[in-house]
């Protein structure tokens, strides 16, 4: 009974000091730029939103659902929380206006769009002050090693190996003040970071979170964008 | 050895067995090939979609216009249907929105939407002038009557592209009747629409993602009849030849 006790809490310890180990080491290091190009003060009044969209008439390097939604719900919370209408409720509410194929991809488009009445009634309805259209994704690149698991005889895993990847976001954001009818400015966020897995029995994934950096980032910038006096606030170090 | 919770009779071999599979197989196996053929399962399979949805209503100013709309069977009860080599049967099925979303981009274009059958029933178009009346049989005033059709549909996996995208395409045709029933021009329309094959999980995604392409594929042909309409030679001819100044 006693040795059974001990084999137990031995196990327990191991299992203990494995998700410790992991828990600790799973979030790699991740290098992060952030650039802003303002082009004219903003500001945002009462009861007016923000709509952050993603291009989508690209035959490639379409920008990730989960970033915008990550964008969108990062600046609607936290300090300097700023109103948005999401994407969705945006292109609905203009059908069929902003659509892949019909959306303006310029200044010039959007002026003609947003002066036919019909539109420009809708867009005071809803409140949709600036338009934030990012560009960009997370590629994945430079795999190398190998990751072999196996299970032996009675049934234990295990896992024996080496790999490694980088990975790179890049996403820019073009804002539009729709009451102006301009070009307000141009934010970046690039990130950078190598994920690796070294398994002995073990796999230990040690992730770089790039793309969820690179989100936290763009949020940020855009809360500060459009409200500059928000930039005087310490933001924590993520 | 039996494993716990699986008898013989309820296991399925993903591989052929020459022996009781339940026999040879402990719990931890059993996750392991369960894991096994879930892998297998999302490189083959194929997908099965029914697309029941419609589109929101359109912001343009409409035409000064009463007209009839005929939606033939073959539209209302389309399903498009096809074996992809290495990658199994495709079923897509949009029959059901087709009414929904034109009743919903033509009630934007037309101050006023009837719709319309011929009074001939009969489950398609025929070739000569047709007698259109109400669905209820009443002979309602109409400048023109519309009858869309489903020409073709197609659609590529990122497997068959080497892309990120599920892709769809829907041709139709809109046959433009006056209200004699003549038919005076046909207007081609496409639908494409795609869903980024990133915004899914890798396992299990074809069905959500090529649902997803779909919608978007209606809701592009929803934009383009909706603002491009008017643009197009063969309705300005419609429209004149009825009667009806463009908006």
């Amino acid at each position: 009974m006693k040795v059974s006790h001990v084999t137990r809490y031995r196990k327990r310890g191991v299992a203990a000091t494995v998700c410790l180990v992991a828990g600790l080491s799973s979030v790699g290091c991740v290098q992060t730029t952030v650039q802003e190009v303002r082009q004219a003060d903003t500001q945002i009044g009462t009861g007016e939103s923000i709509v952050i969209l993603s291009r989508k008439h690209k035959t490639q390097g379409e920008t990730e659902d989960d970033f915008v939604t990550c964008v969108s719900d990062s600046v609607n919370s936290g300090d300097g929380a700023l109103p948005i209408l999401s994407e969705r409720e945006f292109v609905d509410a203009t059908f069929p206006w902003f659509e892949p194929r019909t959306a303006p991809l310029n200044m010039e488009d959007l002026a003609t769009v947003i002066n036919r009445p019909l539109i420009a009634r809708r867009i005071d309805e809803i409140g949709v002050r600036y338009l934030v259209w990012i560009e960009g994704t997370t590629e994945r690149t430079d795999e190398s090693g190998s990751l072999n698991c196996t299970f032996f005889s009675g049934g234990i895993p295990a896992c024996f190996g080496f790999l490694s990847w980088e990975s790179g976001s890049d996403y820019e954001a073009s804002v539009w003040d729709v009451e102006r009818g301009m070009t307000v400015g141009t934010l970046s966020s690039e990130a950078a970071g190598t994920s690796f897995v070294p398994a002995v029995v073990v796999p230990i994934p040690v992730i770089a979170r790039v793309r969820e950096k690179a989100c936290a980032n763009m949020s940020d910038q855009i809360k500060t964008f459009i409200h500059p006096t928000l930039a005087s606030v310490p933001v924590p170090e993520g | 050895m039996r494993p716990i919770g699986l008898g013989r009779t309820g296991w399925a071999c993903p591989v052929p067995c020459q022996q009781n599979c339940a026999c040879r197989f402990g719990r931890r196996h059993i996750l392991a090939v369960g894991f096994a053929a879930l892998l297998l399962g999302g490189c083959q399979g194929g997908a099965s979609i029914a697309v029941d949805a419609t589109v929101p209503s359109p912001l343009v100013d409409p035409i000064r216009a009463a007209m009839g709309v005929y939606f033939e069977d073959d539209l209302v009860t389309y399903v498009h249907e096809e074996e992809l080599e290495d990658y199994g049967p495709y079923r897509i099925d949009i029959g059901a929105s087709q009414a929904p979303v034109f009743v919903r981009v033509f009630n934007a274009m037309f101050e006023n939407l009837v719709p319309m059958e011929p009074a001939d029933q009969g489950t398609n178009l025929p070739a000569g002038p047709i007698r259109f009346v109400g669905t209820d049989g009443s002979s309602p005033v109409v400048d023109g009557i519309i009858a869309p059709s489903i020409e073709e549909v197609q659609f590529a996996i990122p497997d068959q592209t080497g892309g990120d995208f599920y892709e769809v395409w829907i041709r139709y045709k809109l046959t433009l009747f006056d209200a004699g029933g003549n038919n005076v021009g046909e207007l081609p329309l496409i639908g494409y629409g795609k869903a980024n094959e990133r915004n899914f999980g890798q396992l299990g995604q074809r069905t959500p993602a090529l649902h997803e392409a779909t919608i978007w594929a209606l809701r592009g042909a929803a934009a383009e009849l909706s603002l491009r309409f008017q643009d197009q030679e063969q309705v300005r001819k419609w429209l004149a030849a009825i009667g009806v100044q463009p908006r």
